[in-house]
Parts: C-alpha cells; structure tokens; sequence
C-alpha cells in the first residue's frame, strides 16, 4: 500500500516535470521560429513600403478628397473663422486635441453635418443658415466631435461596410463609385441608436465645459423634428438622425440630472455676420 | 473540471512507460472503447476544425465551441471524456499566440502601428503552428474514429494529469 503511493508519487511528479519540460520546450520553439524568421527583411522581400498612414488615415483623406471634388469647399475666411473658434472653444474646453480635429465647410444647402474617419468634420452651409444661434451650432458639433472622439465613425464602417472592403479602399483597389455610396451612407445615415444617444449626452457634456448653453441644442432638435415633416429632403441631419423629439426629452434630462445652472449666451458678432453672408449667397 | 490527479494512483496512464517520443503519440488504451465512444471522441476534434474555419480570424471561437463539446460530454465514457478535454486544452495552446496577432494585426489596421518583418514573421509562425495544429486534428479525428489512443506533446500529459477515470 505504502509502495503504491510512493509509485503513484514519484509517477504524478515525474508526469509533471515532463509537462513542463514539453511545454518549455513548445513556447521556445515558436519563440525561436519567430525570432529567426524575423531575421528576414520581410518588408523588402515581399516589396511592402511604408505609405506613414493606417487605414483609417487612408480611408478619410480618401472620401475627403473624393467629396472635396463632387462639393464646393468654403474657404473664406471671414466664414470658416467663425466656425473654426466654435471648434477650437469646445475642443480647448474638454481637453480635445484641436490640431488633429480637420474641419471643412462646404456650399450646400442640406441642413446636414457628419465626422469622417480620420478626424475630418464636415460642415453644410445650410446647416449654419438652419441654426437660430451659435449655442445649436455649437450643439451639433459637439455631438459629430463625440462621434470623432469615440471612433464610432470607423465602427460604423466596419459593421456595415466590412474591414475587408475598408482595407481594399485604402490600398486604392476601390471604384469610384462604390467609394461615392460609402461617403453618401456615412453623410446621410444615423450611428445605431447607443451611439446616437451616446454622442448627444457627451455632447451635452462638451457645451457645458465649454459654457455654452445645451438647452438651446434641445430646442433645435425639437424644432427641425417639426419642420423636418414639411421639408425632410433638405433636413438630413435630422431625418438621418430620427426620433429627434425622444432626443431631445433625454438631452434635457441629462441636463437636469448634470445640475447645470443656466447661462446666458449671446451670439458672437462674427457669427451673425456669418450668418448674414451665407444667407446673401456669400 | 471532474478530473482529478488525486485519484487516479495506479491508472495506466500515469506509467511512464510510454513515454512520448512524437509530437502525437499512438497509444494503447487501457480498455477497447466502443464503436459509440470512438464516434464522439473523434467528433470533439471535427467539432474544433469546423469552428476553426467557421471562427476564423477570431481565435476565441474554437476554443467556445469545443468547450461546449466538451461540457455535453464531461459526464460521458472515459475514452470521450478524455479526449473532449484533450481537444479543449489543443484549443488553448495557440490561444494566447493567436490573440496576440489578432490584436496586433487591429492595432496595425486602426492606430498608428505599422507593418514591420517581426510583425510579418510572427504571422508566419503563427499559421506554421496553426497549421501543424490543424493537421494534428485531423490526424486525431481519424485515430481516434478507429478506436485508437492519441496523446498529444504537451497536452496529452496534461489531459492525463486531470481526467480521472
């Protein structure tokens, strides 16, 4: 009985060190291999260079640029100025890096704004006409800025376009006109409704930081929730983003329970200039 | 796991008569199992290829299906006992070299990472592995449908070591 122990012993310890001797063993073999393999210039052997770009670097400069051809950009400066300090104000306010933020405003009148990857935030004239002060403005920057930040642009893509699709894009294997369909369904289609509601309440977070009123951003959800059922055509913003009233009822709840206290804001000369020449057909 | 080392003094298995000299050693079990009992014990390794091609490129998904085999069979004869646990363990192995490329591989798609020759080779050695890994498979899905004892390098000891009988 006492020898069938000690057998049994000396065997579990013996079985042991032997697993652990094979299991050493395996993790240094694939260890080894790796290590010698990269011995090997990969990069110049299967002829692959360094383009300083990810993917999604690729795929934003991609659809900018492509958009940038189809749309007419606004350069001026009396116009994109404004528009520019309402970015860099709520970005400096929330610790945003403002540098890699890259805004363009564009002629259109489509009430509509949208994040593309890569940092790029597009803006429609007609979106800025549509707001009755700077604080909306401001709220529907802030809510793309949120989409931005969060990346849920490039998570958006994926699900729906496919990784492997993004990938062929961006090494430059994409058609024109598939690569026209991306951009429309990213510019004129809603995030899942957790993103959606994700990017309102943060954004509401952003307007506080950044002193502005997030009341006012509510209101303009309401407000082209209603005008959106005479003209939803030029409203993409809003029929792209549906149930705007539901929105705008958890924005204000959101507001109440951050125990915001109500600020006055009055619009910035130049915004009311700006509004004055776009208005007047620039 | 229902397996234990305490109890199993005296079990065939933990003789070190035969000692492995291969990657996978064919083995004598110590009962003939039934033509029922080599059927599930092969199907735990088919079980594990079928969600390798069904999983790929995520490397969690062969290692759920095959526990999911494996809690159907933890209750059932010893022989497809053993060799559901010796299918799940297989999975768990490359498990940690498989995420590792997976997330390296995400992280060269979305951040600022970029392709280099060790990135390339770990790719290589990875898919070498995985490759012998699946071949391994095969070769016990087919051993074992014929009622035949396989014990794989590394994982057999293991699977000896906490399936009791």
């Amino acid at each position: 009985m006492v020898g069938d122990r000690w057998n049994y012993q000396f065997n579990l310890q013996s079985l042991m060190k032997k697993i652990l001797i094979e299991l050493v063993i395996t993790v240094s073999v694939i260890l080894a291999v790796w290590v010698g393999l990269s011995q090997v210039d990969w990069m110049k052997l299967l002829n692959i260079e360094h383009t300083g770009q990810s993917t999604e670097e690729k795929i934003g400069d991609l659809f900018w640029n492509m958009l940038k051809k189809s749309e007419k950009e606004i350069t001026t400066e009396t116009i994109v100025g404004p528009v520019d300090s309402m970015l860099t104000r709520i970005c400096t306010s929330n610790s945003i890096d403002r540098g890699a933020i890259k805004l363009h405003l564009l002629q259109k009148d489509e009430i509509n704004a949208f994040a593309l990857p890569n940092n790029h935030l597009v803006v429609y004239s007609g979106l800025i006409t549509a707001c009755e002060n700077e604080a909306e403005l401001c709220g529907v920057i802030s809510h793309e800025l949120v989409h931005i930040e969060k990346h849920h642009v490039m998570n958006k893509l994926v699900k729906e376009i496919g990784l492997s699709v993004l990938i062929s894009m961006s090494t430059g294997n994409g058609q024109a006109e598939s690569i026209k369909s991306v951009i429309k369904q990213v510019s004129s289609s809603a995030y899942d409704r957790k993103l959606e509601t994700e990017a309102d309440l943060t954004a509401v977070d952003y307007l506080i930081k950044a002193g502005i009123d997030p009341e006012l951003f509510a209101n303009f959800l309401y407000r082209l929730g209603d005008e959106s059922k005479v003209i939803p055509q030029q409203i993409y913003w809003i029929s792209t983003h549906p149930e705007s009233k539901e929105r705008a009822e958890k924005i204000i709840k959101h507001i109440k329970e951050s125990g915001y206290i109500k600020t006055i804001n009055k619009d910035t000369i130049s915004f009311v200039r700006l509004k004055e020449k776009l208005k007047s057909g620039l | 796991m229902d397996c234990s080392a305490a109890d199993r003094a005296g079990d065939p298995e933990l003789d070190l008569e035969h000692i492995q000299r291969t990657m996978i050693a064919t083995l004598k079990f110590h009962y003939e199992p039934s033509e029922h009992e080599a059927e599930k014990a092969s199907n735990s390794y088919v079980m594990s290829l079928i969600a390798i091609m069904g999983g790929l490129p995520l490397p969690i998904i062969n290692l759920i299906a095959t526990f999911v085999f494996y809690l159907g069979n933890r209750r059932g004869p010893y022989f497809v006992r053993w060799h559901c646990t010796q299918a799940l363990l297989s999975q768990f192995v490359l498990l940690p070299f498989n995420s590792a490329g997976f997330w390296w591989t995400i992280s060269i798609i979305f951040t600022s990472e970029k392709i280099s020759s060790p990135y390339i080779a770990y790719l290589i050695t990875i898919v070498i592995f995985n490759l012998a890994e699946f071949i391994g498979t095969i070769y016990s899905a087919i051993v074992t449908r014929k009622g035949r004892h396989v014990e794989w390098w590394v994982i057999g000891g293991i699977t000896n070591l906490i399936c009791k009988a």
